[in-house]
């Protein structure tokens, strides 16, 4: 048998195709990357075409002016937008504060506590938190939560009001905590899916050592667990901040809408996102306005960027030290 | 199993599909019309204030029986109803305040634009305070206070004297404000500005201002679900939404020192005795009279004169004209019924003058 | 031998504490499930009805406000055009990255853009169509086909990635097993590749929808909104959740019925496309 080396016609060999039958496999291959190539193109283009809009408003306050002044007056064409900044970063902070100790808990009460046939359905129900559309969140805000929830928080005000940023105003419906508290609920499925897959890849041999040493159940997690899964959950923490950053719909519906810096929990106040949704409307025809608008998309998308950047590694980390790969299923990005 | 849900899902969809007719934009051919009007059918945009949204729409209705011709209103606010109709966008605009001079000449790259006045309307002080009646005295100075954020609660002292015998409350008091550029709100500060320094020097006379304190909610209906949702707060809302919703309404105190309820008598008293100039861009506020309501004034529907040179085709410049006809015509009887005053004789002859110089492309409209 | 030292009372209490903690966060976590879904359904069947599902908003300021129809064949229809768009396309980079894209750095670049883009604000999506196509003016004004292409940007990277894993975990043993066969890389990926990811990528594209139909941001500027019916995608389009956001700040009671019912309807459309999905996944012989 001469199979390997038989030739037909022009020294090619007859395992080989001819070239117009690889014509279908070049198709496919230089189709594929052009489409690679096009998003990668229109990625670029996203970014480069969002800063040349922007640019009026940088060129007449500075990259930090713009960023870091405090004075968004759209009246009198001044567009500082360190208010909108402040806001976005109190309420998001508020989300962690109150959302990221209940999804870990979350994850290792399903993980390591809960009875095997729980585990399921416990966890598609966190993930069905994820499948409220924001604005449908918004709406049960604005006509349950708010309503319900004012009384505690006056109440809370009034008692606590010596520790300084709790007390001290008017609390009014809207308010950052209501918006971090919405945040900390739409925030609740990521940071427990990716906490869960975290603490699933644990080394047994680890819990079992813990357990052998006469550790309850809770020691376990804590010397076992907890230590391993940190950096898992500290990216999983920054996933879900980077989406609590950019959420619009549901916050402007509960911040008040009030460009000022607020001076207590209970303040109204304004973030990037809520500020590009209600004013875009107006800037149709007034150029420095519209700049200033797409400069605070620009601040919002860096600002998400060096979020999810951050989680990104942490991630990383924490998939290089199990040896696994930390993947979440394709919704809930 | 599976293909049961999937025909589940199905059915969904059908459901959606299958529930709608065809498109409602037909050109031609309008309903029954007993009005012989030309270029029936069709649809208009327009976009702008929400003060008069309420009889915009009702009137939106009507015409539509009339013509068959269908109005798309949007109501973005007079800052946005400028800005479109600057930007072209829209075939007509609306603002509750004339266009500023610089307005005006970003406007006129497209051609003359014409205010044309439609209604009158009474911008009210609302509140929802369960303790107190309708009718609260409020003078000017005390409504500014209000917005201000120096008057904090509502037995303060300042609304305490204007109202001997009236129980207040110990309750915070809430702001409730315009969050977008609205006509409503330069109507509204025009008002306060008159009776306080503080405020003039302060936020100021706009279409949107920085607000000292209080929750921003978009469009006259934003700030009157902002009023109903929270005990305790104040908001600045045409008649109309605060009669949908009930609200209680301040008597505000006029320039003749009399403490005047908004309804359509102040609102038609405070047309007036206007000193009106020729391009009718006007405004009512703080009407001289004993029973005029001083925050009452007209709102403005927005077209170029040649509607057809600023980028209309001319079926649709008749269809805008036919709509202002409208407005000025069978719509002035359908206004009173939503509490909108009809314009005053005088200041009716001039708008209807104006529309009736629009061309299209330097000829005559029908 | 020494027997092992009992656990104190105060470890066993500590213990029994934290345990009581990681239930009660858990249930904390449900809660608010709970409570979305018991006011969607106690504040929005009222508003259910044949004439809220056939008849369009009617504007009117007093008298009857209309039915929802608009909404959902907006939200249908955009929602389509935006599938059609992205699902391609995320399979269509996702096939680069495992099929070609293994180790060259063009692909990692790729990667890491993609994953970039999973991470951007909606509304930054809908500002970007914004100023490209409707103040560019292109093909007109505001108009559905626009509030598509924003959504299908949002849509590509979910769809892309959810597609890699699941392309990943085709075995290469079968890849390799039909090229010594003797078939062309075009076949590998059409007879074989593709036919063994299809449930998962199913489920990741479904999930992808039901994402892109509760979005607001994205078509806030884009579609805008009219109240009438309408098939023309080149137009100014209704859609469910722009109707029920226009609808939330209002302060009459009807208009905000109409916006439970709508959430509603909006929630059991997307908890069906959720649980098709998951059907599928439970099919996929990979995953």
């Amino acid at each position: 048998m001469e199979a390997a080396t038989a030739t037909t016609r022009g020294d090619r060999s007859v395992l080989e195709r001819s070239p117009l039958a690889r014509l279908p496999d070049r198709a496919l291959r230089w189709g594929l990357t052009l489409l690679a190539g096009a998003t990668l193109a229109l990625i670029a283009y996203f970014i480069i075409r969002l800063y040349i809009e922007a640019k009026p408003a940088f060129d007449k306050f500075g990259v930090f002016g713009f960023t870091f002044d405090n004075n968004w007056d759209v009246s009198k064409g001044i567009f500082g937008a360190w208010p909108l900044v402040v806001g976005t970063l109190i309420t998001s902070a508020l989300a962690l504060v109150i959302g990221v100790p209940v999804a870990v808990a979350t994850a290792i009460y399903i993980v390591e506590l809960c009875p095997r046939k729980l585990r399921q359905p416990l966890s598609m129900m966190v993930e069905l938190l994820a499948a409220v559309p924001s604005v449908v969140y918004g709406l049960w805000a604005v006509f349950v939560v708010i309503p319900k929830l004012l009384p505690a928080e006056k109440w809370f005000a009034d008692t606590f009001s010596f520790i300084p940023w709790i007390g001290g105003g008017t609390v009014a419906g809207p308010n950052y905590f209501i918006g971090g508290l919405v945040l900390a609920i739409m925030i609740l499925p990521i940071v427990s899916a990716i906490s869960r897959e975290v603490v699933a890849t644990v080394p047994v041999e680890q819990k079992e050592a813990a357990l052998a040493l006469g550790a309850t159940r809770w020691e376990m997690i804590r010397m076992a667990v907890l230590p391993y899964s940190r950096a898992g959950i500290t990216g999983a923490s920054m996933l879900g901040l980077g989406r609590a950053i950019g959420e619009t719909i549901a916050v402007t519906l509960v911040i008040g809408n009030a460009p000022q810096i607020g001076n207590h929990l209970f303040a109204q106040g304004y973030t990037l996102a809520a500020v590009i949704a209600n004013e875009f409307g107006e800037a149709a025809s007034n150029h420095l306005h519209r700049a200033a608008l797409i400069a605070a998309g620009l601040v919002l998308f860096v600002l998400t960027l060096v979020v999810n950047g951050l989680a990104r590694a942490f991630v990383i980390r924490a998939e290089r030290k199990q040896g696994t790969r930390i993947a979440p299923e394709g919704a809930g990005a | 199993m599976r293909k049961l849900l999937a025909l589940v899902a199905f059915g969904v969809l059908a459901l959606g599909v299958a529930a709608c007719g065809s498109s409602d934009n037909d050109n031609g051919g309008g309903g029954s019309s007993s009005a012989s009007v030309p270029d029936k059918g069709g649809s208009l945009n327009g976009a702008g204030a929400t003060f008069p949204q309420p009889v915009y729409d009702e009137w939106s209705a009507r015409f539509k029986d009339n013509t068959g011709t269908t109005v798309n209103y949007q109501g973005i606010g007079s800052g946005g109803g400028v800005a479109q109709f600057t930007a072209g966008t829209v075939a007509f605009g609306a603002s509750d305040s004339a266009m500023t001079d610089d307005e005006v000449k970003a406007a006129s790259k497209k051609g003359d634009p014409v205010h044309v006045p439609s209604v009158l309307g009474a911008v009210t002080v609302s509140y929802n305070v369960d303790e107190v009646d309708k009718g609260l005295k409020l003078d000017g100075p005390t409504v500014a206070d209000i917005f201000l954020g120096k008057v904090k609660k509502w037995n303060d002292p300042g609304i305490a004297k204007q109202n001997s015998g009236a129980k207040l409350p110990d309750t915070d008091i809430s702001v409730c404000h315009r969050s977008d550029e609205s006509g409503t709100t330069k109507l509204f500060t025009t008002f306060l500005a008159d009776y306080s320094t503080a405020w003039k020097n302060g936020p100021g006379v706009d279409k949107t201002v920085k607000w000292p304190t209080g929750t921003g909610a978009k469009g006259n209906d934003g700030v009157a679900a902002c009023v109903k949702q929270n005990k305790g707060s104040v908001g600045y809302v045409e008649q109309a939404f605060a009669l949908q919703n009930n609200f209680k309404t301040a008597d505000v105190k006029n320039e003749a020192g009399n403490y005047i309820a908004p309804s359509l008598d102040s609102t038609s008293a405070a047309g007036v005795g206007l000193k009106i100039p020729t391009d009718l861009r006007f405004s009512a506020i703080n009407a001289p009279g004993d029973k005029a309501y001083p925050i009452a004034s007209a709102t403005f529907l927005l077209v170029y004169k040649d509607m057809c040179k600023a980028g209309q085709e001319p079926a649709q410049a008749q269809r805008v004209k036919n709509w202002l006809s409208y407005a000025l015509g069978a719509g002035q009887k359908v206004a009173p019924e939503l509490q909108y005053a009809p314009l005053p004789d005088s200041l009716h002859t001039r708008a209807l003058a104006e529309v009736k110089g629009l061309t299209c492309n330097g000829k005559a409209l029908k | 031998m020494t027997t092992l030292q009992a656990v104190s009372p105060r470890r066993r209490r500590t213990d029994r504490i934290a345990r009581g903690l990681l239930l009660a966060g858990t249930i904390v976590a449900l809660v608010p499930l709970v409570l979305v879904l018991y006011y969607l359904v106690k504040k929005g069947i009222g508003a259910w009805g044949i004439d809220f599902f056939t008849t369009d908003p009617s504007g009117r300021f007093f008298g009857d406000p209309g039915g929802i129809k608009s909404a959902i064949v907006g939200t249908v229809l955009i929602v389509a055009l935006a599938t059609a768009i992205a699902v391609p396309a995320g399979i269509g980079v996702a096939l680069y990255l495992v099929e070609y894209g293994k180790k060259s750095t063009f692909a990692n670049v790729v990667r890491y853009f993609v994953d970039v883009l999973t991470g951007v604000p909606s509304i930054v999506f809908g500002l970007f169509i914004y100023i490209v196509l409707v103040l560019g003016n292109v093909g007109g004004n505001f108009a559905g086909w626009k509030g598509s292409v924003a959504l299908a940007l949002l849509m590509l990277p979910v769809v892309t990635r959810a597609s890699e894993v699941v392309l990943q975990l085709v075995p290469d043993s079968l890849r390799e097993a039909a090229l010594a066969l003797g078939a062309p890389r075009w076949r590998v990926v059409a007879r074989v590749v593709l036919p063994s990811a299809l449930p998962g990528l199913v489920t990741g594209s479904l999930l992808a929808v039901a994402r892109a139909a509760g979005e607001t941001a994205p078509l806030l500027f884009t579609a805008f909104a009219v109240k009438a019916t309408t098939l023309d995608l080149g137009t100014q389009m209704n859609s469910l959740p722009i109707q029920i956001f226009n609808d939330v700040r209002q302060a009459q009671d009807r208009l905000v019925e109409r916006a439970w019912g709508a959430a509603l309807t909006l929630v059991v459309m997307i908890l069906l496309l959720t649980l098709i999905a998951r059907l599928f996944q439970r099919r996929s012989r990979l995953t």
